[in-house]
């Protein structure tokens, strides 16, 4: 009945509208929209190539030259969509030929000499050149970036890092050629974050001189080795070694997959991952070694050897530190994750801008034009933090980049935090970065061509591998008590990890905070650092109450969880905002500075925004509505800016999508 | 119904149909190449037509056996030695604006190129909706022969070709013909030079500025032309492994790793080309053409006049002053370069002439504005 009733009058309503004279009126006063391209509308105050040198930082010549190769080849698939070019994979394809694709274009990329230098050369250029490298495969792909990451700096790195000089002159030049492909095979089904607990077991046979290595359980068997189920030839097998029946640790060996025909090798066993939500050019495989045998030498012996008549001998003594040696691949990699997130966003965040700096919806007046989402002070408030974010992250990747490639042993500890800290910070903010920027294009936002949708499920991956995020940021947590009973214990000074403000008088936030204040670059350092002091001693002071009630560190690590999570949290932002006060310090007074201080500020005040300062109490009430009323004023401030400062990410339109640009003529029935 | 408003003496001669107007380049005995003068005239002719609802569609063709042989560098050289390097930069901003108006235009343009075609012959071309070419086209950008680069918005059209054919065509001024033209997109059709008169009659009595329609009219006379045996588009696979190189030392030794691999005429000549070319004006344009594929056409005119003043200014090197010399004033041809190896130029120089000029007065290229015209979507993915 209700149905019914329903229908009739839907009907009626119809029949009424249909007999009145206006709607047709209105529909023929309405002219067509039409595309409007923002370059010819939008004023640049700031010089956009100035800008993506700072934020690019370094190779410039070699991204260029690196967009240039993938635009122009048909192996990166390009497609004419409204006059432009864009290049982007076919997600459609099956698995089998996602993965395909994938190796055709390392093969073309290789055959080009873009990995020359990669594996052989040393030093800071190099390192520098690799991580441009990266970052533009990423904005092409994540499976391409993901399985060069799986064979230079995990299978490569783990030559270099753990190997000596026979394993590299062995090598890397083949590992460089790619004319072996390697893998990198440490994650079991049982043991993902707890690497020390593998349970593949390696025995030495001191008739032949030969490691066995086996798989025991089911357990046991090596999990999402990318590479691993169709294309990898070589692995490095992370496993426990047994001497002499004693558990010498995790140690990692060379083990031959297949031959040069793409055979599995005997006694080796691989199966398929199968599809996944994303990176499905990506062909990780599960392996199982049954009792493999490697020659001795296979065992790569940077810290810890076997003899030929099979005595352990190493240089570490202390199985943690030795432990630790094994895992240096792992930092490369958690520094790659973190950039490659940051990249995305830029990805992202220059698409939905684009769009709404050309799409309109709704008139605030009758007869008025539509207004264009960017115009509307919500669409900023949703979108400009995130780009404040992004240039912050930006600055942050470049210190990253600049520490890792100048390391040295005194500065592998600073490393493996920030890093850790960095990339669970980054991709996490990568992820809200690409939900937010999905919504704000709406249902364009949807559709695999345009690419912001589609990244969620390609790079949702990235708060996993190399560590889980959360993990990583106890370990930040962790490092810090670390550092603090260090302190404490023998009275000194904090040193290293920006915690010199600890030494420091506590700051004191103003009663009544003013926009001045807000925007002073003290004032907000002062802020950030006041929150990492004061969660810093809350932290330390529940682990040792913990303690004192009779539970170990780690139990009383696991107890403080929350603590754990926000001082996490607290040095990471307060990190990121140290390298952008400092990135902005080398900049001369002009237009430059000016549109980078209000992108610190509104890097700040969003951080500071945060609930954890309501949380704790380092803001009263009244200033969070400050804070908030700020961020409006600083967003409002930063439109005119909107497109220089997505320019400024250096994107080529290629490497965008097509709603970043003529959507209008993209979608017209005469390109169907 | 056409009528002629210019002199036999003007250096470009204009026609006004109904809805079409002809300009014709006037200075066949300079195969029509480029002055001051004709610049200014045509920027002078497009921005008026542009503004003019009758005008519908636009023709430039050349008088005699060229088209346009390209910009009249000797005059700018002479300009310079008079007045100095701003006099070269007037020159060369006034040209690149006009470059960026035919390739930012409301209208469709139609380049008759039955002839010669080279440098500032193809900045007047190349950037309109249509290019049409005939069994007499010869085109070329031969810039860096001269110390120069390939400029006019080069690095905009050449980097658009299929793979790394534009860095072929550009570092080594390799001549095409009309078919070459044709496949590679240089051309959009192909029409014998015999029909050309029924084309501009047929254009004539267009009443309209609808691309699909001006297309499917000069379709009409288009024959489809054969690529010649000995055709260098029969090489795009070398030309793609060796001119895809991240350097210049490295495109000439994957072209050398080819030598050895094939006995080859084509890729001999193709290294001596190179090897006698400007090491710097190499330099500079690969990086001018790579970086233009990542660029739009306004970016990369913008580029391009820093550039241009920074080799006007000579501050770095003086090849273009040495290369006007051997090859049109002296036409000894032999140049002597300086900096005279491709390894004696660092990173960090080439680097300078992408940045600002450091001179008071200087500033960057100013197009025209473009944001009252309806643009149509061809022209909106160029900008």
């Amino acid at each position: 009945m209700e149905r019914a009733f329903q229908r009739t009058q839907v009907l009626t309503n119809h029949l009424l509208q249909s007999s009145s004279p206006l709607p047709s009126q209105t529909l023929s006063s309405n002219a067509c929209l039409s595309y409007s391209p923002p370059e010819l509308s939008e004023n640049c105050a700031f010089d956009v190539k100035e800008m993506r040198k700072l934020i690019d930082g370094h190779n410039l010549e070699e991204r260029d030259w690196l967009f240039g190769l993938m635009k122009q080849s048909e192996l990166f698939n390009p497609k004419v969509r409204g006059g432009k070019v864009f290049v982007s994979p076919d997600y459609n394809q099956s698995m089998e030929q996602q993965r395909e694709m994938t190796l055709k274009r390392i093969k073309y990329l290789q055959e080009r000499g873009v990995f020359k230098g990669w594996l052989t050369e040393k030093g800071e250029e190099i390192e520098m050149r690799k991580f441009a490298g990266f970052e533009v495969f990423s904005i092409y792909d994540h499976s391409l970036f993901t399985k060069l990451g799986v064979h230079f700096p995990m299978w490569g790195g783990a030559i270099q890092f753990c190997g000596t000089k026979h394993h590299h002159d062995k090598w890397l030049r083949d590992t460089e050629n790619y004319s072996i492909k390697g893998c990198f095979a440490m994650t079991e089904l049982g043991h993902g974050s707890n690497i020390r607990s593998l349970e593949t077991v390696t025995t030495y046979d001191s008739n032949t001189g030969e490691f066995v290595i086996n798989t025991p359980c089911e357990s046991a068997q090596k999990f999402w080795i990318g590479g691993a189920a169709k294309h990898a030839t070589h692995t490095v097998v992370f496993s426990q070694l047994h001497i002499n029946g004693i558990n010498q640790g995790v140690h990692a060996f060379i083990v031959q997959i297949r031959d040069v025909d793409g055979n599995i090798c005997p006694n080796i066993r691989i199966a398929d991952c199968g599809h996944k939500v994303g990176l499905n050019g990506v062909d990780n495989g599960r392996i199982w070694f049954d009792n493999v045998r490697v020659p001795r030498e296979n065992l790569l012996n940077s810290v810890a050897d076997v003899s030929p008549d099979g005595k352990y001998l190493s240089s570490i003594k202390n199985p943690d530190q030795r432990f630790a040696a094994f895992m240096a691949p792992m930092t490369v990699g958690r520094v790659n994750i973190a950039i490659g997130a940051v990249y995305q966003s830029k990805v992202a965040l220059a698409i939905t801008i684009r769009y709404a700096l050309t799409r309109r919806a709704f008139s605030l007046k009758p007869n008025e034009p539509e207004v264009l989402l960017l115009d509307y002070p919500s669409h900023q408030r949703r979108l400009f933090p995130l780009v404040a974010k992004t240039y912050a992250m930006s600055f942050a990747a470049n210190y990253l980049k600049v520490l890792y490639a100048k390391r040295t042993p005194q500065s592998n500890k600073a490393i493996h935090i920030v890093s850790s800290s960095f990339k669970a910070t980054f991709t996490w903010n990568n992820m809200q970065i690409l939900q937010e920027c999905r919504e704000a294009c709406g249902g364009q936002g949807l559709r695999t061509e345009n690419r912001v949708g589609h990244l969620k499920g390609e790079y949702d991956v990235q708060s996993t591998f190399e560590g889980d995020n959360f993990l990583l940021m106890q370990l930040v947590s962790k490092a810090l008590f670390a550092e603090y009973m260090a302190a404490q214990k023998r009275n000194k000074v904090f040193k290293g990890l920006g915690l010199e403000h600890m030494n420091k008088p506590c700051p004191v936030i103003p009663s009544q905070l003013t926009s001045t204040t807000l925007r002073c670059s003290q004032f907000q350092m002062d802020a950030l650092c006041l929150r990492e002091r004061d969660l810093l001693n809350r932290f330390v002071a529940n682990v040792l109450k913990c303690n004192a009630k009779g539970e170990n560190t780690e139990q009383a690590f696991n107890s403080c969880y929350e603590l754990a999570k926000d001082l996490g949290r607290a040095f990471s932002e307060r990190a990121i905002f140290q390298t952008f006060v400092e990135a902005e310090s080398t900049l001369p007074a002009g237009s430059l500075k000016d549109v980078l201080g209000t992108l610190r500020s509104l890097y700040a005040s969003i951080s500071i925004e945060d609930v954890s300062f309501l949380r704790y109490g380092y803001l009263s009430v009244d200033n969070g509505a400050n804070v908030r009323r700020e961020i409006t004023k600083l967003c409002n401030e930063l439109r005119p800016h909107a497109l220089a400062l997505i320019s400024s990410f250096g994107i080529p339109d290629a490497f965008l999508s097509p709603i970043a640009f003529n959507w209008i003529d993209t979608n017209s029935w005469s390109l169907v | 119904m056409s009528s002629s408003v210019s002199s036999q003496h003007d250096q470009v001669l204009v026609e006004e149909n109904s809805f079409a107007r002809i300009l014709t380049l006037n200075r066949p005995k300079q195969l029509n190449a480029l002055s001051f003068q004709m610049i200014s005239r045509l920027l002078e002719l497009f921005l008026a037509y542009e503004e003019d609802p009758n005008v519908k569609l636009v023709i430039l063709k050349g008088k005699g056996r060229a088209f346009c042989a390209g910009g009249d560098v000797v005059a700018v050289v002479h300009d310079i030695w008079a007045g100095g390097w701003r006099a070269g930069a007037n020159f060369f901003m006034k040209e690149f604006s006009l470059n960026y108006l035919m390739a930012t235009y409301s209208k469709p343009q139609v380049s008759i190129l039955n002839g010669i075609v080279m440098g500032g012959g193809n900045g007047v071309s190349m950037h309109g909706r249509f290019r049409v070419a005939t069994e007499n086209s010869v085109f070329a950008m031969p810039e860096t022969a001269l110390g120069l680069f390939p400029d006019v918005g080069a690095s905009y059209f050449l980097s658009r070709l299929p793979g790394f054919f534009g860095e072929y065509v550009g570092l080594t001024g390799a001549r095409l013909d009309g078919a070459e033209m044709l496949a590679c997109g240089l051309a959009t059709h192909f029409v014998p030079s015999a029909k050309l008169p029924m084309v501009e009659a047929a254009l004539c009595d267009a009443d309209s500025s609808d691309p699909v329609i001006i297309s499917s009219i000069i379709d009409q006379y288009c024959e489809k032309p054969s690529l010649k045996e000995q055709t260098v588009y029969n090489r795009l696979d070398v030309i793609d492994r060796c001119f895809s190189q991240r350097t210049v030392e490295e495109i000439l030794s994957a072209l050398e790793r080819e030598v050895v691999d094939q006995r080859d005429g084509w890729i001999f000549a193709t290294i001596q080309t190179l090897k006698k070319a400007s090491p710097t004006s190499l330099k500079i344009s690969l990086r001018s053409i790579r970086v233009g594929r990542v660029q739009g056409v306004g970016a990369c005119l913008a580029r391009e006049y820093r550039m241009v003043c920074h080799v006007m200014r000579g501050e770095f090197s003086k090849d273009f002053f040495e290369g006007c010399r051997a090859i049109l004033l002296d036409k000894d041809k032999n140049p002597k370069w300086e900096p005279s190896k491709l390894e004696h130029i660092a990173d960090t120089t080439i680097d300078r002439y992408f940045s600002k000029v450091k001179d008071e007065d200087w500033e960057d290229l100013k197009p025209p504005t473009r944001s009252k015209f309806n643009l149509p979507p061809y022209v909106i993915a160029k900008l």
